[in-house]
């Protein structure tokens, strides 16, 4: 049977203007920061739908969408200020539960992800393991049916409101150091495990360190095998670097922002010279358009478990490269009614200001999950063998 | 050898360093600024002030932003005494006096972000006095004022008030700003102050919300380099100290490059503002003109090093428990003090507005080394 794309357009920006609280879209509208509280409202809401995992398979709890019926549900949502469904569970660890976790482990966590109960962070990086994570320092030793846990992660966003960490340990010294790594699932309940807040750039909340001092957990909380966790790494990064939602986001802000700058021109008359901006705008609007069939392929590729290849890393550079861009449009925009202005010590938005903390915040996308130097070795070992 | 020589070396900058480096981690609570007797720099010897030149004054700016300390020692210690000269002798006199003892704290009633000479408040001749009426969005609140110094518009041209900070009032909102000084937003409603208020008008306000302006650029320009400096010392620091695949993060090539372009861009702003204090000292006919392009110039290096630091820095970049950070980020707040690049790049590119700046305004403050 062929699918209707136009009528399965229609009835997800029906469910998009009727569903989405018009709160909840207020917050994507203006760019604010989405926390979890509109995360797991918008997750459930999907999920009572049975969307709630529009990228994995039926079988799993998912849509089994086909890909161009998973873009137009990206690009629904980016145009209708939907937010975002939360990446950690659905975009990163669940793929991974649902190609290496065992019956047991589907059947425990996956319904947890899907109805927005658990939400996870991750626990990848460690104070002197950043771009070499292989280095990786944090320990699980075996004691009967327990691990447990020593060591520290570090710039794991969300840890303070998540209630779950996947996390990557050294299980035993190797010789080699990817061998050796095992992939865990950890309450963040447990006993032992201490969160302290990272102050960021950008004003807002989201990075911390998160200690962890003889933390036992289940032995049943072990994804793969013991030892293969860089495996299970390795395809989560993939996916990471490949967040679906990219380039229906990026063209929702690529809008925004051309809004923001016809209005702040409005305002300057000939007092400010825009025409830079403008010029700028208008390259990351070709790029958008470009990235956007880069992404389809890619997706297409995915979906079809056929290698990613360097596509991941040079997706995530140009995408991530172009938001900064445009949110240093909009620095340039709003600058001078925002600067001084960051942060109202009353606790009410400076709506301008806001375009400041995306602007600090995006900084972040050449350095988190991969820095931009990392990925241009990938591609590059690529071009000219390693 | 590379350097990174400070522009005006000396005893000054050796003590605004000192304290800033004393204060780099904890919150500056008082008036430095005034306990340290630096308003008086500035001020004439016969106004009982250190009678120092303006690039004294900017030893002290640099010292200040060497360690990202955020203090309005431009707007207390060079444009209020700027602005005051233009009042008649006796009343320059009177208030410079108190300005280098500190007995008044004096702040401009002003957009940090904006030109000085771009008035929001509007003033209107009354009986007895005048009335002020506008909003001012943004203004430094570093530090307690007991007056501030209000440029307003008054009857088609630009008029200075010296107002009490009683009569202003609390702010209506105040703010952390994006480096993480204070703001604040205050609102003049229809605010009557007495004749004696009105300490300039026409030519003579004009000309030295001009001047006053000049130097908050000129000083901006040298905090902007000071800031520069210290952050590319402690990249390089960081690089040669953090290992990632068993070797310092220095060996890696393409951030070896980045580093050298860094300061590529740092020397080649120091020289420009080298050439803004010359031209500063010689009156030169087109000084506003380069102000305005080495604004726009250090702006465009300055988000160039405060980027590629985050970067360089990775995650470490993010947290503003690192110095390096927060002087990148003063370096990209101080692109939105004293107008932002869009704004100078309208006034270079507008050739009547430039042609009409050209004349020359008087210069108050001594030399540059
Ligand atoms: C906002 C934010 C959110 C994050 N969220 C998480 C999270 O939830 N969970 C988690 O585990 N981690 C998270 N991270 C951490 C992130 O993955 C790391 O910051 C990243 O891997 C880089 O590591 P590092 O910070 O140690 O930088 P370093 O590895 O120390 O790198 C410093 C600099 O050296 C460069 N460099 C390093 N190696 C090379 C090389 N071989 N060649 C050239 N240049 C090189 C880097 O590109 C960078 O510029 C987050 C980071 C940020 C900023």
């Amino acid at each position: 049977m062929s699918i209707d794309y136009a009528a399965f357009r229609r009835e997800l920006e029906e469910f998009a203007r009727k569903a989405c609280p018009p709160e909840i879209r207020a917050v994507v509208a203006a760019g604010q920061k989405v926390t979890k509280r509109e995360y797991q409202a918008w997750q459930k809401i999907c999920n009572a739908k049975g969307w709630g995992a529009p990228s994995w398979p039926k079988e799993a709890g998912g849509t089994g969408w086909d890909i161009k019926q998973r873009l137009i549900f990206e690009e629904v949502m980016a145009e209708s200020d939907c937010p975002p469904l939360y990446h950690h569970g659905l975009g990163h660890i669940g793929p991974v539960i649902i190609r290496f976790g065992t019956t047991e482990q589907k059947a425990r966590l996956l319904p947890r992800i899907l109805d927005g109960s658990d939400w996870y962070c991750q626990g990848y990086s460690e104070p002197g393991s950043g771009s070499d994570l292989a280095s990786l320092q944090t320990s699980a030793r075996r004691e009967g049916d327990e691990y447990v846990i020593n060591g520290q992660k570090i710039w794991t966003s969300h840890a303070h409101e998540a209630n779950m960490i996947y996390m990557l340990v050294r299980t035993s010294k190797e010789p080699k150091k990817q061998d050796g790594i095992s992939l865990l699932v950890v309450p963040m309940d447990t006993q032992g495990i201490t969160v302290r807040p990272i102050k960021s750039i950008d004003g807002w909340h989201h990075l911390n360190e998160v200690f962890f001092d003889e933390v036992r957990v289940r032995a049943d909380n072990l994804l793969g095998e013991e030892g293969k966790g860089w495996t299970c790494a390795k395809y989560l990064l993939e996916r990471e670097r490949l967040p679906p939602a990219n380039v229906a986001r990026l063209e929702l802000v690529r809008r925004q922002v051309t809004r923001l700058v016809d209005e702040a021109a409005a305002a300057a008359g000939a007092r400010r010279d825009f025409s830079t901006l403008r010029h700028k705008l208008l390259l990351c609007e070709a790029d958008v358009k470009g990235a956007r069939v880069l992404m389809a392929n890619a997706t297409d590729d995915m979906i079809h478990q056929r290698p990613l290849g360097v596509q991941p890393s040079v997706i995530k550079m140009i995408c991530g490269e172009c938001a900064q861009r445009l949110t240093t449009i909009a620095l340039d925009a709003v600058g001078p009614q925002a600067a001084q202005r960051f942060l109202a010590d009353a606790g009410e938005d400076v709506a301008e200001a806001t375009w400041i903390q995306n602007y600090m915040f995006t900084r972040s996308r050449t350095i988190a999950g991969g820095t931009a130097e990392v990925q241009r070795n990938v591609v590059a070992n690529e071009l000219f063998g390693a | 050898m590379a350097t990174f020589d400070s522009l005006f070396p000396g005893m000054l900058l050796d003590s605004a360093s000192r304290f800033a480096q004393d204060h780099v981690s904890t919150e500056v609570t008082g008036d430095p600024v005034r306990e340290l007797g630096w308003t008086a720099t500035i001020v004439p010897e016969e106004a009982g002030g250190v009678g120092a030149s303006l690039a004294d004054l900017a030893s002290i700016v640099e010292g200040v932003a060497s360690y990202g300390l955020h203090l309005p020692v431009v707007e207390a210690c060079g444009v209020v005494p700027v602005l005051l000269q233009a009042a008649a002798p006796d009343v320059a006199k009177r208030w410079l006096e108190a300005v280098a003892e500190g007995s008044a704290q004096i702040a401009p009633l002003t957009a940090l972000s904006a030109s000085l000479d771009e008035a929001t408040v509007q003033a209107k001749h009354l009986d007895i006095g005048f009335e002020l009426d506008g909003e001012v969005l943004g203004a430094d609140a570093s530090l307690p004022a007991s007056h501030y110094l209000v440029p307003a518009q008054l009857e088609g041209d630009l008029a200075l008030f010296l107002v009490d900070a009683e009569r202003i009032g609390a702010p209506a909102a105040s703010y952390r700003t994006m480096e993480g000084a204070r703001g604040a937003d205050l609102k003049l409603a229809k605010l009557s102050v007495p004749e004696g208020a009105c300490i300039a008008r026409g030519a003579a306000a004009r000309d030295s919300l001009v001047a006053a302006d000049n130097v908050a650029l000129l000083l901006n320009g040298a905090d902007t380099v000071a800031a520069l400096s210290a952050l590319i010392q402690h990249t390089l620091a960081f690089l040669k100290e953090r290992k990632q695949f068993g070797v310092q993060l220095s060996t890696f090539q393409v951030l070896r490059h980045r580093c050298a372009e860094m300061y590529l861009k740092y020397m080649g702003a120091k020289g420009l503002v080298i050439h803004c204090f010359h031209e500063h000292e010689a009156g030169a006919a087109d000084l506003r003109r380069t102000l305005r392009l080495a604004k726009v110039s250090l702006a465009e290096a300055a988000r160039f090093c405060a980027e590629a630091a985050i970067q360089s820095h990775g995650g470490m970049g993010m947290s503003e428990e690192v110095l390096a950070t927060r002087l990148a980020q003063r370096l990209l707040g101080s692109e939105f003090r004293y107008g932002d690049r869009l704004a100078h790049v309208a006034r270079l590119l507008a050739p009547q507005a430039t042609a009409a700046e050209g004349r020359n305004v008087s210069n108050l403050t001594g030399s540059a080394r």
